[in-house]
């Protein structure tokens, strides 16, 4: 009885946390209508900055606890929302989704650099040692704090939307923006406020859960997902829903930890339990209507023409193979992974670009089918990569399923708890506690490629026939019906398309392009460990990709040369750690402006400064010609 | 046995009873009317009748079976196909490739192994827009963007056509050519739904028409009765111009 009592209190004590978390996102989605993703990064950032002031700096903690949580915390809320989330508003979700996952990541890089993950922190507790007994139970004033913590944000949220002005205008802003606006309301005032408190919030959580959980930047950072697991019994409205979501999920922890075994695989369910607590409620949301009633049309890409295809994949291929010959061992290395990290990124040209749709967790199909591969014949057996990509597509498919009823938010969502998930649960069951797992280079009719050029071009091979798939996918039927359901799933739904199995279609084949990628990739290096595959580098490979372009196969190839060689030699002139995180951050940052990336841009100004005529009418599906794939080669030569 | 019947019919927003009790059916081989001023619930029961708005209580049956618990991708496959009030093209493609795609959609779950390319010829044809085949949709007048939904609705091969104001948007002389078109369509036996403000268009081709006012069905009936009918009259002009209260008042 003493047991169940002290992992209840545990469990009231964690849910209390979570609930604060919990809040604070469903305030700053509700009122400023964006799902801010880098809500566990900011309290994660202000966390260390509490660190810096407490334990660095030696402040005395009311002194400390004020400046972040009063003073930082708001400060810097306000300004996010004022600098990067007010072009964001009115563009579709997508871009909201981009930029403030670049501000995750940018959080991430920074607090890597400022504060490397090599020396040991710890944030000290409350009023260490002091405890009280309750019911023959141990409560330490920490703990004790953290449930007031959580009752005081209850009460003092339901005075502020209730009781005041400015509450009653939040709930307005949520209820008809411009309605507010032309009732005198001010919806960017309110919204900047819904940031502050927001980012408040995050903070404390943060700043409560530091303690326990360690000061890691990784771990803080996905405090977002066991916030939005614990906001999703509240559909992202209510808050009373919301903290017993909280609840639920800190008392399912406490329990897991309590009385599941401590050994073999149900010992690690513990940290993924905010995740299968996710996907629990995500099955027994109500299905959402379809939105009717706005013309959509994106600028898309030209797609260019076969000739044009063949005969630019063929110079491709061999520009590929002088430059490979000519490199020293190391660029040489560093191409091949711009090239294998470029076949992964076709795979969210085709989801992301095409189809609308957006996977965090691509880098875990590329480690399932990376395993996969490796588990075959080590790797060398065309059989493996066919197991592979089907492995992976399996796993799409299911892991998808759930949330495509849904919008995009919570396939985004969805996909990010399971990308930690498998990292938990997955990888470190295959590679155990930092292994390796040996992977061998594929060899093909007799033929292998264990030579570093003769793999390099091998890719190179591989990156075109991959993009000529994906194009012929755009230009066939199955690309008309990606685009129809991008612009509009109502329509197409009211012509008799089963949306969801198209959606779950298209993911688990994108998926299994990307456990091709992640059999390549793996060969590339030899081996692979959990740390290729950790649920960041996902975040990384979208962005990349998106800064890339990620309307186009020449996106993919730019977006893994930036990612792969590019932060290489960036790297030799700027000694930081988390630079690769903060480099894509920022980049991602700034997609409201140009959504198709650099090929965007730079299509666009040849365009301009061509001025020519309208493409030449080829028909039905060559209506749109270009030279766009022409321009791949360039950044190679 | 009507192809497509809604009976009793309600939907709820909040406090706000959009549909209330509303009856009704279509036949093959004739265009039934459905008109009432703005807000009076037509959309929203075209809504209910396509799968994409369920309602609080009440039931759609088509063929006597009772679709009510079937989402919108199984009603239209078996037979029903509509245009949107508000516009839900495919921006991103050209007029050709908005009815190919349904072409497409439709012989996907058919297997009927028709040539969704000459389908879709054949139907930019008899719409008249051909000319006009290779332009982005998003880029296009309201009215000939309205005739790439109907021929893109068309290309799904219905038996129940829902028109939701495809006129708005077209010329006098347009506006003809569309009735002659409605009226070709139901003679080679399609079931028409149409929902239309041009009270011209509607007396013309209509052979029965349902009024609707604040959510409540008030009058049904052929043209000449409908254009009689007090009820209809009040509806109208007391949505139309305010200084009728008084008239209002009788209507209810």
């Amino acid at each position: 009885m003493t047991e169940f009592l002290a992992f209840t209190v545990t469990g009231v004590v964690t849910g209390a946390v979570y609930a604060v978390a919990a809040s604070g996102l469903v305030v700053t989605y509700t009122t400023s209508g964006i799902f801010n993703f880098a809500h566990g990064a900011m309290g994660m950032l202000l966390a260390f900055l509490y660190w810096q002031l407490r334990v660095h700096l030696h402040w005395p903690a009311p002194f400390a606890l004020i400046a972040v949580l009063f003073i930082l915390a708001p400060l810097f809320g306000a300004i996010v929302e004022r600098v990067l989330m007010r072009n964001v508003r009115g563009s579709d979700t997508g871009v909201a989704l981009m930029v403030t996952l670049g501000l995750l990541l940018f959080l991430v890089g920074l607090a890597l650099w400022r504060f490397p993950q090599t020396e040991p922190r710890a944030l000290p507790e409350f009023f260490a040692g002091h405890s009280v007994r309750i019911f023959s139970v141990n409560v330490s004033w920490h703990e004790l704090i953290e449930i007031a913590s959580a009752g005081l944000v209850a009460i003092f949220l339901r005075l502020l939307l209730f009781r005041t002005r400015i509450g009653i205008a939040m709930r307005a802003v949520v209820d008809d923006r411009d309605l507010t606006a032309l009732n005198g309301g001010r919806p960017s005032r309110v919204s900047a406020l819904s940031w502050a408190l927001g980012t408040m919030l995050a903070a404390l959580a943060g700043i409560l859960l530091a303690p326990k959980l360690g000061l890691s930047v990784l771990n803080l950072t996905f405090l977002v997902i066991s916030a939005y697991a614990a906001a999703i019994v509240g559909q992202l409205k209510s808050l009373p829903l919301t903290f017993a979501g909280a609840l639920a999920l800190g008392l399912g922890e406490a329990y897991a930890v309590g009385y599941l075994p401590t050994s073999g695989f149900l010992s690690h369910i513990k940290p993924t339990l905010p995740m299968l607590f996710l996907f629990a409620v995500l099955l027994f949301l109500p299905q959402v209507r379809l939105r009717v009633g706005r013309v959509v049309g994106t600028r898309s890409a030209r797609v260019p023409a076969w000739r044009e295809v063949g005969v630019v994949g063929v110079a491709f291929v061999v520009l590929a193979w002088i430059v490979a010959s000519s490199l020293g061992s190391i660029d040489l290395a560093s191409m091949g992974e711009g090239l294998a990290l470029g076949i992964i990124m076709l795979s969210l040209v085709l989801l992301a670009g095409y189809g609308g749709q957006t996977s965090l967790c691509q880098m875990t199909f590329v480690g399932i089918g990376a395993v996969v591969a490796a588990k075959i014949s080590h790797g060398s057996s065309p059989i493996g990569l066919v197991a592979a990509a089907g492995a992976a597509a399996v796993v799409g498919a299911v892991i998808s399923l759930p949330a495509l009823r849904l919008t995009g938010l919570y396939l985004a969502l969805s996909t990010l708890a399971f990308a930690v998930l498998a990292d938990n649960l997955f990888f470190l069951q295959v590679f155990g506690g930092g292994g390796g797992l040996a992977i061998h280079r594929l060899s093909l009719l007799g033929i292998s490629f264990d030579g570093e050029v003769a793999y390099t071009v091998f890719l190179a091979a591989v990156f075109v026939l991959m993009g000529a798939f994906v194009l012929a996918i755009r230009r066939g039927p199955f690309g008309r019906l990606l685009s129809a359901m991008k612009d509009s799933p109502a329509a197409c739904a009211t012509l008799g398309l089963d949306l969801t199995r198209t959606k779950v279609g298209v993911f688990a084949l994108s998926a299994g392009m990307a456990g091709v990628g992640g059999a390549l990739f793996g060969g590339l290096h030899g081996s692979i460990s959990s740390n290729d595959f950790v649920y960041v580098q996902s975040l990384v490979l979208l962005l990349m990709v998106t800064i890339g372009g990620i309307m186009t196969v020449s996106g993919a190839f730019l977006g893994g040369m930036l990612l792969g060689p590019g932060f290489v030699v960036l790297a030799r002139f700027i000694h930081v750690d988390g630079l690769t995180f903060m480099g894509a951050g920022l980049g991602a940052m700034t997609i409201a402006r140009s959504p198709n990336g650099i090929v965007g841009q730079i299509s666009g100004a040849v365009d301009r400064f061509r001025r020519r005529p309208a493409a030449p009418d080829e028909g039905i599906t060559d209506v749109e010609v270009t030279e766009e794939v022409e321009r791949i080669v360039a950044p190679v030569g | 046995m009507s192809l497509l019947s809604v009976e009793e019919v309600s939907v709820r927003f909040g406090g706000v009873m959009a549909l209330q009790d509303v009856d009704l059916t279509a036949d093959p081989g004739r265009v039934t009317g459905l008109i009432g001023p703005n807000g009076a619930g037509k959309t929203t029961l075209f809504n209910v009748i396509t799968g994409l708005q369920e309602p609080t209580s009440g039931r759609v049956l088509i063929d006597g079976d009772d679709v009510s618990g079937r989402k919108a991708h199984q009603r239209a496959r078996l037979g029903l196909a509509r245009t949107f009030q508000r516009l839900e093209v495919f921006g991103s493609l050209t007029a050709r490739e908005n009815v190919l795609v349904a072409a497409e959609i439709r012989r996907r779950w058919s297997k009927d192994g028709s040539n969704p390319k000459e389908v879709t010829e054949a139907i930019l044809e008899r719409v008249g827009i051909t000319a006009a085949a290779n332009e982005r949709v998003d880029a296009m007048p309201t009215g000939l963007a309205r005739l790439v939904e109907l021929a893109r609705a068309l290309a799904a091969n219905p038996r129940l056509l829902l028109l939701d104001e495809p006129g708005s948007g077209l010329d006098t002389q347009e506006t003809e050519a569309f009735g002659d078109l409605l009226l070709e369509l139901a003679q080679e036996g399609l079931a028409i739904l149409l929902v239309e403000h041009d009270v011209e268009l509607v007396m013309r081709v209509c052979e029965l028409i349902h009024v609707l006012d604040f959510g409540k069905k008030i009058a049904e009936g052929p043209p000449s009765e409908i254009k009689a009918d007090p009820r209809v009259q009040a509806a109208y002009l007391g949505a139309d111009e305010e200084a009728a209260p008084d008239e209002e008042v009788v209507s209810s």
